[in-house]
C-alpha cells in the first residue's frame, strides 16, 4: 500500500486493508465540508474520527457509507473503488446520530430488517433465529415485540446496534452513537461496544466530538480539523506526540507556551520564548530556526518544587484528586498553568498551599516543540 | 378557575357553533322528513314514512354518488401521491414553497370559473376538436361521468396533496438512509418505510376529499350537464325547484346515514391497518 502524502496514515502493519480513502474531498455549493482525505481502514481495526462539531466527520462517514458521493478522490472498499455505489449495494451499515430506528416497526421487526431485504429470501425460521441471537448480543432478549416508544434511549441504541451487525458487515460505521446518553449508561455502552468489536471482529469505524471517548475505545484515532485530517495515529501515539499545538490541546490537557526557536543543533532544540526565557525541548521534524512556535508541556510532566532552581510561580489553587494533585500556578509573564503532581512526590516534597511561592522544572525532552496552528 | 371551567369555556365557542349550525338543522331536517309536502311548497307536520318509500325515485343521483365519489377519492390519491411525493422528498428545498404555492394558486380562483374552463376543454370544440383532427371522430366528453370525474380530480387534487405532503415532509428522511443502508433497494424503501409512514396523510386526504364529495352538486352540475345526477344536485332540485321539502328531507337524512357508516367502516379499516402505531391516532 502506497503511503505518500498520508499524514500518518499508515495502515498498522500486517492487517489487510478493508476501506481506503484516497485524496477525497466533498464540497456542499460553497462549504468544503472534506478536503483531501487520505486514510486506510485495516480489517478488524477500531478507528476513530475526532474532531469539533462542524469539522466533517459524518461527512466522511457517510462517504463510507454511500449516502454521499465524493467531489473529488476515490472511496475504495475491500480494493475497488466504490464512488458512486448506492447504499444499498455496499457490504457497510450504520448505527446512526439519533438511531434512525423505524416507528412502525417492532423491535424484531427493525433487527430483522436487513436480513428481510436478501434475495433469495432467507426462511422465516432463519432471520427469527438470527434476530434472536442478534437480541442476545446485546442483552436485549425478550424485548422482541416492543415498540420503539416504548424502549429507552439506552435500549433504542442497542436495537440500532443489533439492526447494523445483524448483515455482518466488513464494515460498521457508528455515528456519536453515545452522544444522547447520560455519562454513566455512555461508559457501560463504550465497554460493551469494545467487548462487541473483539467478540464479532467487525472493522469499527466511530464519530465522535467526545476525546476520552475517542481515547479509550479506538486503535488508532483520526484528528480533525476543518474538513482535513491533522493527524492519525495510536492514542498514546496523539498523546506523545502530537504534531501540533491543535492536536496536543484536543488529545488530553497541555500548557503552552509561545515563542521563536533560536537555535536548533542535535536532539533538542532552544526556543526563546516571547516573555524573553530560553528554554529547550525536542522539536517536531520540520521545523526550523526563526519559526514561530510553541512549546507544550503535559501537566503531569511538570515538577513542583519548594527550594530549586527552576520558573518562579506562585500557586493559586490546589484540587486534591486522591493519587494526583492538580496545582494551577501563576508565572508573572507566563501566565497560569496547570500542574498534576504525584502523591508520591507531594509526601516527599511536602504539600503546597494556596498563595505559596513555589519552582517549576521539566525535563527537556517532555517539553515538545509545535507548531503554533 | 378550576380546570374544568376552562375546559368548558375553551369548548363552548365550538360547542355553540356546532348546536346552532349543525345539530338544530340536522334535526329540523330530520323532523321534516317524516313530513308531508304542503300544497304550496313547504312542510305540514305529519309522521308518516311516504317520503322515505320514495326514495328509490331517487336511486340514479345516489348510485352516481356512491361511484363517482370513491373513484373520484381514489384517482385524485393516485394522482396527487406522486406529486406529494415529488414535492416533499425529490424537490429541490430551494423551490419546495414556491411549488407548494403553484398546488394551491387554482384555489384562489372561484371553483365555477374554473369548471367553466373544463366545460370548454371538454365540449364540442375543445379536446374532442381535438381528437378529431388527429382522426379520431365521434367522442364525446362533456355531459358524460368521465367528464364529472374529470372536474372532481381537478377540483379536490390540492386536498389531496396538501396532507400526503405534511405526512411525507415530516417523514425523518434519515429512515430512508437507514433503510437503503441496511440493503433494501428503493423500490422496497418505498414499500416498506415511505408508504407506511404516510398512511395517516393518506387517510385524511381520502376522507377530506370523500366527505366533500358525497355533498358535490356544483361540478355534476356543470360538467355533467343534467345527465349525470349526485345526490347534492337532487337535493338543490327538491329544496330549490319542485319545493318538497319533506321529501328532500328524506333524501338529505338518507344521505347522511349513508356517509356516517360509510366514514365508520372506513375509520376502523385504517385504524386497523394502523392498529399498533401510535401516530395514526390523528383520524
Ligand atoms: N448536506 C449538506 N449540505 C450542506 N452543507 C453540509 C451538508 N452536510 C454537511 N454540511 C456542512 O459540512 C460541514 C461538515 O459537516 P459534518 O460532516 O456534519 O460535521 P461533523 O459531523 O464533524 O459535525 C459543516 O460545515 C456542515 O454545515
Ligand atoms: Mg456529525
Amino acid at each position: 500500500m502506497e503511503n505518500g502524502g498520508y499524514v500518518g496514515g499508515t495502515n498498522p502493519a500486517g492487517k489487510k486493508v478493508i476501506a481506503e480513502l484516497r485524496g477525497v474531498s466533498k464540497r456542499f455549493g460553497d462549504v468544503l465540508a472534506a478536503s483531501e482525505l487520505n486514510l486506510s481502514i485495516g480489517e478488524g481495526e477500531f478507528l476513530s474520527f475526532l474532531g469539533p462539531s462542524g469539522c466533517g466527520k459524518t461527512t466522511a462517514l457517510r462517504m463510507l457509507a454511500g449516502f454521499e458521493a465524493p467531489s473529488e478522490g476515490d472511496v475504495l472498499l475491500d480494493g475497488e473503488v466504490v464512488n458512486t455505489l448506492d447504499a444499498h449495494h455496499r457490504p457497510v451499515n450504520m448505527v446512526f446520530q439519533q438511531y434512525a430506528l423505524f416507528p412502525h416497526m417492532t423491535v424484531a421487526q427493525n433487527i430483522g430488517y436487513g436480513l428481510r431485504q436478501r434475495r433469495p429470501r432467507l426462511p422465516r425460521a432463519q432471520i427469527a433465529e438470527k434476530v434472536g441471537k442478534a437480541l442476545d448480543v446485546v442483552q436485549l432478549g425478550g424485548f422482541e415485540s416492543r415498540r420503539i416508544w416504548e424502549m429507552s434511549g439506552g435500549q433504542q441504541q442497542r436495537v440500532a446496534l443489533a439492526r447494523a451487525i445483524i448483515n455482518e458487515p466488513k464494515l460498521l460505521l457508528l455515528d456519536e452513537p453515545m452522544a444522547a446518553l447520560d455519562r454513566k449508561l455512555r461508559k457501560e455502552m463504550q465497554i460493551e461496544l469494545q467487548d462487541l468489536q473483539r467478540q464479532l471482529g467487525i472493522t469499527f469505524v466511530l464519530v465522535t466530538h467526545d476525546q476520552e471517548e475517542a481515547l479509550s475505545m479506538s486503535d488508532r484515532i483520526c484528528i480533525m480539523r476543518d474538513g482535513r485530517i491533522v493527524q492519525i495515529g495510536s492514542p498514546q501515539q496523539l498523546y506523545d506526540r502530537p504534531n501540533s499545538r491543535y492536536v496536543a490541546d484536543f488529545v488530553g490537557t497541555s500548557n503552552f507556551f509561545d515563542g521563536k526557536i533560536s537555535d536548533r543543533s542535535g536532539e533538542l532544540a532552544t526556543v526563546a520564548l516571547d516573555n524573553g526565557m530560553s528554554v529547550q525541548g525536542k522539536p517536531g521534524a520540520d521545523l526550523s530556526v526563526g519559526q514561530e512556535v510553541c512549546i507544550s508541556v503535559r501537566p503531569e510532566q511538570m515538577k513542583l518544587h519548594h527550594r530549586h532552581a527552576g520558573v518562579d510561580v506562585e500557586v493559586h489553587n490546589r484540587i486534591f484528586l486522591g493519587e494526583h494533585t492538580e496545582y494551577l500556578v501563576s508565572h508573572e509573564t507566563l501566565g497560569d498553568f496547570l500542574v498534576l503532581s504525584p502523591r508520591q512526590s507531594e509526601l516527599a516534597e511536602g504539600p503546597f498551599n494556596v498563595g505559596d511561592k513555589a519552582t517549576v522544572t521539566w525535563e527537556p525532552s517532555a517539553a515538545l516543540i509545535l507548531d503554533r496552528n | 378557575m378550576t380546570q374544568r371551567t376552562r375546559n368548558w369555556l375553551l369548548l363552548a365557542p365550538a360547542g355553540t357553533w356546532f348546536l346552532v349550525m349543525l345539530i338544530v338543522p340536522l334535526s329540523v331536517v330530520f323532523i321534516f322528513s317524516f313530513g308531508e309536502r304542503a300544497p304550496s311548497g313547504g312542510v305540514v307536520p305529519a309522521f308518516t314514512f311516504e317520503q322515505y318509500a320514495n326514495l328509490p325515485a331517487r336511486w340514479t343521483a345516489f348510485k352516481n354518488t356512491m361511484t363517482l365519489a370513491p373513484v373520484g377519492t381514489l384517482s385524485a390519491l393516485v394522482i396527487a401521491y406522486p406529486l406529494a411525493y415529488f414535492l416533499a422528498i425529490k424537490a429541490n428545498p430551494k423551490w419546495k414553497t414556491i411549488l407548494l404555492v403553484l398546488v394551491i394558486v387554482p384555489f384562489w380562483t372561484s371553483i365555477l370559473i374554473r369548471s367553466y374552463a373544463w366545460i370548454f376543454l371538454l365540449g364540442g370544440r375543445g379536446i374532442p376538436a381535438l381528437l378529431d383532427f388527429v382522426g379520431i371522430e365521434g367522442v364525446r366528453l362533456i355531459n358524460t361521468p368521465f367528464a364529472v370525474l374529470v372536474g372532481i380530480i381537478y377540483g379536490y387534487l390540492p386536498l389531496m396533496v396538501f396532507p400526503i405532503f405534511v405526512s411525507l415532509d415530516k417523514l425523518d428522511k434519515r429512515l430512508l438512509e437507514a433503510s437503503s443502508d441496511l440493503g433494501a433497494k428503493p423500490w422496497r424503501t418505498f414499500v416498506q418505510i415511505t408508504l407506511p409512514l404516510s398512511i395517516p396523510g393518506i387517510a385524511t386526504g381520502c376522507m377530506l376529499v370523500f366527505i366533500l364529495l358525497m355533498g358535490e352538486y356544483l361540478i355534476p352540475a356543470l360538467l355533467g350537464g343534467g345527465k349525470v345526477f349526485f345526490v347534492g344536485n337532487a337535493l338543490v332540485d327538491l329544496f330549490l325547484q319542485s319545493r318538497n321539502w319533506a321529501y328532500g328531507s328524506a333524501v338529505a337524512v338518507t344521505l347522511v346515514v349513508v356517509m356516517l357508516i360509510t366514514v365508520t367502516v372506513y375509520m376502523r379499516l385504517i385504524s386497523r391497518l394502523g392498529a399498533s402505531r401510535e401516530d395514526v391516532s390523528i383520524m
